[in-house]
């Protein structure tokens, strides 16, 4: 558990583990119940959206999670039965990714051709290297610019909830990060098919830019499939190949925070990086290559997906359940403007690498 | 003490996983909806 969230840690219980096991009950049954009314509430909007035929921004059920554990735990509180099984949030988080690792293949990065997966690398890089540079001069805890960097670079929701576990980043910072990257991602379900109409761009083009600049897989396949069907594969295919990524710069921040907590000079280093390395990040690659190698078929990857879905549906109730509102606050709006100017920056980069070489795509 | 608990729980959510793959692998455990 993070330290800044240590206000309702439940106390070690030392009780055999059949009671110990019990006593988690009531804590999870809180979770889920939390998590099915955020799932409901998602579900409600779109349903909504859809028999008015308007174009509402997708919140994901993950944010209503975070939004009714908050509201709980920051008016009446979280009563002593729950706390143990609250405190599980962890675990699910942990399944929930390892779990995710079947939907990203690495087979994916290689569909898209030369030219793309060249403009992919150059996102990656960008996007890393600004939104690092953002957070360093507003400065934004070294943490939340992380998970920001991973979540702009990546694929919002899924990279942040990936970067959490592996950085071991305080709840306030990655509910701050989740929020900040669906709100710029429903800015840019209106503003992006606005932009590719007046500038005439193809459905190559725009599909590809849409797939680049757009954080999370839902906004960018709808921004996309707004545009046309055409641009709607191109986005999947450039997000997907984006999101396959998502491994490698995750292990990546994994190892840097583990090597960065190694400030006194420990003998053997590598010893060291392994006791601190997040073990799941390997369960996580484990099963990406299984799925990589064909060994599910494509509803057990999506029954796989959808179980990962409900282990962080638990989660993200425990998330908002420990997230305190004063912490978030302290935070105010400098990781916002952090997100939404790099945004806009690597939005512009895109544009312009994607407008340079048109002729080639 | 806290890394330990960390590594355990780690590995607990590692072989969780693993173990939902297997079952859902082997068609063990039924079609899971969302």
């Amino acid at each position: 558990m993070s330290p800044m969230t240590g206000a309702m840690a439940a106390p070690r219980d030392s009780r055999p583990a059949i009671p110990r096991l019990l006593g988690l009950l009531p804590g999870i049954a809180l979770l889920a119940a939390l998590g099915f009314l955020g799932k409901l509430t998602e579900q409600s909007i779109a349903r909504y959206g859809k028999a008015h035929h308007t174009a509402l921004p997708n919140i994901e059920y993950v944010l209503w999670a975070i939004i009714f554990g908050l509201l709980v735990s920051n008016t009446i509180g979280v009563p002593a039965i729950f706390r143990a099984g609250v405190s599980t949030y962890e675990f699910w988080l942990k399944t929930g990714i390892v779990l995710l690792g079947v939907r990203f293949l690495l087979g994916d990065i290689l569909k898209l051709g030369g030219v793309s997966l060249a403009f992919v690398a150059i996102e990656l890089a960008v996007s890393i290297a600004l939104m690092t540079a953002l957070g360093r001069w507003l400065r934004l805890s070294p943490k939340l610019t992380s998970l920001l960097a991973i979540g702009s670079s990546i694929c919002g929701v899924s990279a942040i909830i990936a970067a959490k576990g592996a950085i071991e980043a305080d709840d306030e910072d990655a509910s701050y990060a989740i929020a900040a990257i669906l709100a710029l991602g429903a800015f840019s379900l209106f503003a992006f098919p606005a932009i590719g109409h007046a500038l005439g761009l193809s459905d190559h083009a725009f599909g590809l830019w849409v797939g680049l600049a757009v954080d999370n897989t839902a906004e960018a396949t709808a921004a996309g499939a707004l545009y046309s069907d055409a641009a709607a594969k191109f986005a999947v295919l450039a997000k997907t190949a984006r999101n396959a990524t998502i491994g490698f710069v995750v292990l990546g921040y994994a190892i840097y925070w583990a090597r960065k907590s190694n400030r006194q000079g420990i003998e053997n280093k590598a010893a060291f990086l392994w006791q601190k390395f997040p073990k799941f990040v390997l369960g996580f690659l484990l099963i990406s290559l299984l799925a990589t190698l064909g060994a599910f078929s494509k509803p057990q990857i999506a029954d796989l997906a959808n179980l990962s879905r409900w282990a962080f549906l638990l989660t993200f109730a425990g998330v908002g359940l420990q997230t305190n509102i004063r912490e978030l606050r302290k935070q105010g709006l400098r990781p916002l403007a952090v997100g939404a100017i790099g945004e806009f920056v690597i939005a512009g980069v895109t544009l312009a690498l994607i407008l340079a070489a048109s002729r080639w795509l | 003490m806290a890394d330990q608990r960390k590594l355990t729980l780690d590995w607990w959510s590692v072989i969780a996983a693993l173990a939902a793959a297997a079952l859902v692998r082997f068609n063990i455990l039924p079609h899971i909806p969302w």
